[in-house]
């Protein structure tokens, strides 16, 4: 078996041991990229010599020669972002990213750009210019966005870690149709400078993309520039929305969730208790309102008729749309995510997390996004922020989990919310959801990586 | 009315006033954001909020004081 093979912390551990090579692991995991991303168009750069260099350099820190791939959306210092698009709104250099810091720092070299959804636009990682990143699970399907190429990079085993940033989903997303764990962090925990929004955005965090909680809580301590320390989630009190939009997923994926949530149950010898959250599509709209408003910070009028005409019709549209947006409606959005947030705080006394389906519906094909949901035919943008947009209006931490496998045996995945500052108790209790499943899910592999596996032990 | 005739006023206006330009295609994606975005916001505008506050420059890192 590759060291490559090995979770994060396991690599990690090996390096720290002596057991394997940093160099070696290096050269092994760009000669996967090498191998296995042209199926699925995860990685769209890399650099040997700039992650060499930054291998040479790499203090002993806790991820040692650990290599991790890094989303689009964060300038290196050899590199700006190109955010999946052919032009960004906001201009963009070469530069030491909040992310690019905490991973040098904690001594990881980062092996490679991972691929986006363009613009940071959409939930299923189906647009770039880039070309499409493909869901290692089954190559025509929808990776997840907007952190598309770092999941699908994180499931094909290209690398054990990979870095995206969550600003309505998408972190979560790509986590859940790629069966991963991504964690959303409380909002202003994790690195954020020199992202080209870190000066406007209220919802844009940075976030750990790995197979298990164990590895996003260590990759998670060298973004959030402080040790997540594993605790206990004995007793867990969780919380389940009944509401027309929270049941408003394919009967498999509510099927395996509400069995995880049992499964969670007993594990933590906690209850399961039925909450409400009034108003919960106005405030996703709420948070889709914010983040479109954001992003045009300091946009003109001419300088959206100077688009650059290679950014996709689709991008070009919601753009121009974003500048219509009424500023009451605007306005409108601070007040519910004021009375969301309150209304929070109210729920938190009562459960120690919420849960609810990450996606409503297993990952969508490339060529044809929509999900087939008991209300009808959707497309997977518009289903999916329905389960993501809560933690980002509010700035709450939320993290999702895989918990089966569906049709076509692509992945289902739970998402847990808690109150602000609990990213540790999510976890903690994703890290109880798995023995629940004796790891069943976060150890399973997609065809792609072990159909190579398995090659490579005959 | 319904909102695929709304967007036919609301869009061509909106970008008038603002002296924004967009082609054929442009169009057809603006029609249907706003066919899917513009029923959600007159909902959005409709809820009783005069009591509520905003909070003033939030700290989303926490709970709301």
């Amino acid at each position: 078996m590759s060291a490559l093979d090995l979770s994060l912390r396991g690599q990690a551990t090996a390096i720290a041991g002596g057991d394997v090579d940093p160099g070696e692991l290096l050269d092994e995991a760009l000669a996967r990229i090498d191998q296995r991303n042209p199926a699925i168009n995860a990685v769209v750069e890399t650099f040997p010599e700039r992650s060499g260099e930054m291998l040479a350099a790499a203090p002993p820190g806790p991820l040692h020669g650990v290599p991790i791939v890094v989303k689009d959306e964060w300038p290196l210092p050899w590199r700006a972002q190109r955010f999946g698009a052919a032009e960004l709104l906001a201009p963009t250099a070469p530069g030491e990213s909040g992310p690019y810091r905490a991973l040098r720092d904690a001594g990881a070299t980062i092996v490679g750009v991972g691929n986006m959804h363009e613009l940071g636009a959409g939930s299923t990682g189906n647009v770039s210019v880039y070309g499409p990143a493909r869901n290692p699970w089954d190559t025509e399907r929808c990776p997840g966005g907007s952190s598309s190429g770092p999941a699908a990079a994180v499931a094909a085993r290209l690398v054990a870690g990979a870095v995206g940033a969550d600003g309505l989903g998408s972190v979560r997303f790509p986590a859940a149709y790629c069966g991963l764990t991504g964690l959303k962090p409380t909002f202003g925990r994790s690195a954020m400078a020199g992202h080209h929004m870190a000066a406007t955005t209220t919802l844009i965090v940075s976030g750990p993309l790995c197979a298990d909680a164990a590895d996003c809580r260590l990759l998670g301590s060298a973004l959030f520039g402080e040790g997540l320390t594993a605790g206990d989630a004995s007793g867990l009190r969780i919380g389940v929305i009944r509401d027309p939009v929270s049941e408003d997923v394919a009967p498999e994926v509510r099927e395996a969730c509400e069995a995880a949530i049992e499964a969670l149950r007993a594990e933590t010898g906690g209850e399961v208790r039925e909450v409400s959250l009034p108003d919960l599509p106005a405030a996703t709209m709420a948070a889709i309102l914010l983040i479109n408003g954001e992003s045009l910070n300091g946009v003109t009028p001419e300088r959206l008729n100077d688009l650059n005409p290679e950014v996709s019709p689709i991008a070009r549209g919601f753009i121009k749309y974003r500048a219509l947006l009424p500023a009451s409606a605007i306005v409108q959005s601070a007040r519910i995510r004021t009375l969301t947030r309150r209304r929070l705080v109210d729920l938190f006394e009562e459960v120690d997390v919420l849960a609810w389906p990450t996606i409503p519906a297993v990952a969508p094909p490339l060529e044809s996004p929509l999900v087939e949901l008991p209300s009808g035919t959707h497309t997977a943008d518009q289903a999916n922020v329905r389960g993501a947009a809560l933690a980002n209006l509010t700035g709450i931490p939320s993290i999702s989990v895989p918990v089966g496998l569906g049709t076509g045996d692509l992945p289902i995945a739970l998402q847990l919310g808690a109150a602000w500052g609990r990213d540790e108790l999510l976890l903690d209790a994703a890290e109880a959801l798995e023995r629940a499943n004796d790891r069943r899910w976060v150890e399973a592999l997609p065809p792609l990586a072990r159909a190579a596996t398995e090659a490579a032990e005959t | 009315m319904e909102a695929s005739e709304r967007a036919e006023e609301f869009i061509p206006a909106g970008l008038a006033s603002l002296g924004i330009e967009a082609d054929e295609v442009e169009l057809a994606v603006m029609n249907a954001a706003h066919g899917m975005f513009w029923p959600a916001i007159l909902d959005l505008l409709s809820l009783d909020t005069v009591e509520v506050v905003p909070e003033r420059n939030p700290d989303l890192s926490q709970a709301p004081q």
